[in-house]
């Protein structure tokens, strides 16, 4: 039996939300503001102005300031005082805090309801991507002809930095953050996220994390790229004591999301839902949940000791002192092939989902499917010294290291097993979820080739540091999360605004993006094979043409994601109306209405089959 | 997916969200569990620093400068390391090398017995709630443990001010500094008045709850999920005051 569990919520007045009734976006952001020069204020008139410390300890306290007091001006430190003096949250406040009978207002406040928070985070990622990818276009465009001078070299030194970090943060969210929250928690058959007000925290410290990122832009000299390489951040501005506060502040915002979602799955969800009739999509949520919990650590580690490095003097990475940038190398790369899967897993996961559903089968081999998640998130934490090949660091590790990094082609290739087993003679529905699910599976071919060519220690020792890596890396994060990212958004778009993301402008967006992205990285592959080193605002004129074709893919990327972007917006409401389930779908989110009411069910389902048991009978519309 | 619709509990009939507080409390327990869980993991990072440093520093630099007065710098410039103690802002007459020793154990370790003694008086306190049912008894610990976290604080400011630094002479300017030995102390003594910090904030609140009545022998699980974060940051100082007072040597 497949139902539709309608809402009948009932209309209740109610008076609570006390200080929160005043607190919302633009408090916050005065708030923020404030606290900043609050901060700065103190820190200038106290601290002594000879040290050479000081204008970097100065920056570091306000951006403190910022943090502080944008949680202060949304609201997130409500409670814990409230907690506190012993007062805690009666049933109104709680209801005011999820935003009910608030509108579109609750959208800019500090909001608890698990479906606001994931509409906020397709906001957020959005401006995000928006963002860098105005940054990329910069440095696109400083790089079309040799000796260009569109930017002067410290700005583009900053470009790149922000550009790198931006786009990093935006995808760690673009799929767990909009998805993990909207939809995870109705496919579990819960209320809410375990720790809704957590989740609001998480949210608007990314939102706190992301502004003082874009800050770094104006306070500029971010000599060091996105991976904060040491020593050269002792050459950087204090715009390097914001970027890795921003960082620092956002491993809290990854963690306590992390948290949240792991809960909520084991402890929340309905009766028979059982570990092996979970979506998959969960599965691919909690996996990167665990795994960000296990590599963010390092990452607000190392940005505290570069911190520290810089305000206290201490010699953790200086030479002079005992120190060594072997020791940022390590810690940060701890972190950073982990957080590679962080990004991919969930996206890999939604396309799971949606392989099934389009194709009317169950996932192919389910099991396989989950162990080629964990075996992946597995590997990833033995992989880090493949990034530190050429840096000397510890020479005889170099073979076990490339050996774990070439195993990850194992679970890799399991993927791919299971997309296209599930594919397979299936009934495939190419709608516009289904055509960016298949550019996913194009590009992350390339890009999982190009991974094992460079694991390899001769070939690395030539590619390393050439435009062939940022080629690689971007097939990665641009040719395959992007796409899956966009495909889940094509997938979950009718649930969250009961209208159909536009398939044409869809499309015209999808052939923007995809040619856009062979033009752009294959002709990236040949510079960096040619020798052509990274982070360069000038070049050779042997590599004039690659670069000229590769800033004309950009600007196609770009095309592409500005066709999508005004379809995501036109489309929220003028889209074609897509009714609760478009797809007939049988995991829980499509069972309830659309938009899902607060608290998704007024009675929880009892769940007694998994949800791709597609039957023959069911109709397209 | 096939589901029934008959509602497995109706505690959600009056609109509300009340749910039983064992359930609450076991969500709330695995939460502190992946907290300490990414907590652990940070240890660990401090740990492979701190072990880090001292594995590369085999000539020096670890504690002290001793025999080390620096590079020759370009134009004629050198860097030189002066002692602290004796170094006054004005020019010197020499440069001196300097010798410094590990911050004091004792003082280490009563940092750590203090924060273990405030893990201790939590604990008593939530057995005097869940198990005796002794409500004044369970604000009277929590207090106390509560003041012992912070003379642990205090104990902790005082081992921060006691690290060795350098001051050294770069083109004629004084720059302080600390060695590899220094910044790994800090790190770990500025990480527990983190979490020291956070245990006093909790332990305030549980004691403002309990005189406010918001804490009572049938809640008895939120003052647990307290003592387990607090156990877990007196396990963290033990195994830190291990690790640096054991290992801390010059080569």
């Amino acid at each position: 039996m497949t139902t539709t569990l309608e809402h009948k919520a009932p209309v209740i007045k109610h008076e609570g939300g006390g200080l929160a009734r005043h607190q919302n976006f633009l408090t916050a952001m005065i708030g923020g503001i404030a606290g900043a020069f609050i901060a700065w204020a103190i820190a200038h008139h106290l601290l002594d102005q000879n040290v050479r410390t000081t204008s970097d300890a100065v920056a570091v306290l306000t951006g403190c300031g910022w943090i502080v007091g944008f949680w202060f001006g949304i609201g997130a430190l409500n409670a814990p005082f409230a907690w506190l003096v012993g007062k805690d949250q009666t049933r109104k406040d709680q209801l005011y805090y999820a935003g009910e009978d608030q509108g579109t207002k609750r959208y800019w406040k500090y909001c608890t309801d698990h479906k606001v928070v994931g509409v906020q985070y397709i906001v957020m990622t959005m401006v995000l991507l928006g963002a860098g990818g105005i940054l990329a276009m910069a440095i696109r465009t400083e790089l079309i002809v040799p000796g260009n001078h569109f930017v002067n070299q410290q700005v583009y030194n900053g470009f790149i930095a922000v550009h790198g970090m931006l786009m990093i943060l935006a995808l760690i969210v673009a799929v767990a953050g909009p998805w993990g929250n909207f939809v995870v928690p109705i496919m579990c058959g819960a209320k809410d996220m375990a720790f809704p007000r957590l989740n609001a925290l998480s949210l608007w410290t990314l939102v706190a994390a992301a502004g003082l990122l874009l800050t770094t832009l104006a306070v500029g000299s971010l000599t060091m790229g996105w991976v904060v390489l040491a020593p050269i951040t002792d050459q950087a501005g204090v715009g390097m004591d914001f970027f890795a506060l921003a960082i620092l502040v956002f491993t809290v915002s990854t963690t306590v999301a992390g948290v949240n979602t792991i809960c909520t799955v084991f402890t929340m969800r309905t009766k028979g839902m059982t570990l092996e009739r979970l979506p998959i999509m969960v599965w691919g949520a909690i996996i990167a949940a665990a795994l960000g919990l296990y590599a963010f650590p390092y990452f607000s580690l190392v940005e505290a000791l570069q911190i520290l490095d810089r305000t206290f003097s201490t010699s953790f990475f200086v030479g002079t002192g005992g120190g060594t940038g072997w020791l940022q190398a390590n810690l940060f790369w701890l972190m950073g092939h982990p957080e590679v899967y962080v990004i991919l897993i969930p996206a890999v996961a939604a396309l799971f989902e949606i392989s099934a559903v389009m194709a009317r089968k169950p996932v192919f081999s389910y099991r396989t499917a989950i162990a080629g998640m964990v075996g992946l998130a597995g590997l990833s934490i033995l992989v880090w010294a493949h990034h530190m090949f050429t840096t000397g660091w510890a020479p005889t590790l170099g073979g076990p290291f490339m050996v774990t990094t070439e195993l990850i082609s194992i679970p890799t290739g399991l993927f791919f097993l299971v997309l296209i087993g599930t594919l397979w003679r299936g009934n495939i529905w190419m709608k516009l979820p289904t055509v960016w699910m298949f550019g996913f599976i194009a590009n992350f071919i390339i890009a999982g080739i190009t991974g094992i060519y460079l694991s390899d220690i001769p070939i690395d020792n030539q590619l390393h540091g050439t435009m062939f890596v940022t080629a690689h890396f971007h097939y990665v994060f641009v040719g395959s999360v992007l796409f899956g990212a966009i495909a889940a958004l094509a997938f979950w778009y009718p649930k969250v605004t009961g209208r159909f993301l536009d398939e044409k402008l869809g499309r015209i967006a999808f052939w923007l993006a995809f040619i856009g992205v062979q033009v752009t990285f294959m002709s990236m592959f040949v510079s960096g094979l040619r020798g052509m080193p990274r982070r360069y605002s000038s070049y050779s004129f042997i590599f004039e043409h690659t670069n000229f074709i590769t800033t004309i893919g950009a600007y196609m990327i770009m095309a592409g994601m500005l066709v999508l972007g005004g379809a995501v917006i036109y489309c929220w409401n003028h889209g074609e109306p897509s009714g609760s389930n478009p797809w007939h779908a049988n995991s829980l989110e499509w069972l309830v209405s659309t938009p899902p009411p607060l608290e998704n069910f007024d009675v929880l389902p009892v769940i007694t089959e998994d949800p791709y048991n597609f039957g023959k009978e069911l109709v397209r519309s | 997916m096939s589901i029934d619709t008959h509602s497995h509990h109706d505690a959600h009939a009056d609109g509300g969200h009340h749910e039983p507080p064992e359930v609450v409390d076991g969500r709330q327990r695995m939460s502190i569990w992946l907290f300490i869980g990414g907590d652990a993991l940070t240890l660990a990072a401090l740990v492979f620093t701190y072990l880090y440093l001292r594995g590369v520093n085999t000539s020096g630099h670890w504690m002290s400068m001793l025999g080390y007065p620096g590079p020759q710098l370009p134009g004629g410039h050198s860097w030189a390391f002066y002692d602290a103690n004796v170094f006054n802002g004005s020019n010197p007459a020499a440069p001196t090398t300097i010798v410094t020793g590990p911050l004091s154990s004792g003082l280490n370790w009563l940092g750590t017995v203090v924060t273990a003694i405030s893990a201790g008086l939590i604990w008593s306190a939530e057995r005097a709630l869940r198990v005796a049912k002794n409500k004044s008894a369970f604000t009277m610990l929590a207090a106390l443990g509560t003041i012992v976290a912070f003379v642990a604080i205090l104990i902790s400011f005082h081992q921060l001010s006691l690290i060795p630094q350098i001051y050294s002479i770069h083109n004629d300017s004084a720059v302080m500094a600390f060695t590899a030995y220094g910044s790994s102390m800090m790190i770990i003594i500025g990480a527990a008045i983190v979490h020291l910090m956070l245990l006093v904030f909790l332990g305030l609140g549980l004691t403002l709850r309990s005189a406010r009545g918001a804490i009572n022998v049938e809640n008895w699980y939120q003052s647990r999920l307290v003592r387990m974060f607090w156990v877990w940051v007196a396990i963290s100082a033990v195994a830190t005051s291990a690790l640096t007072t054991t290992i801390n040597t010059i080569h």
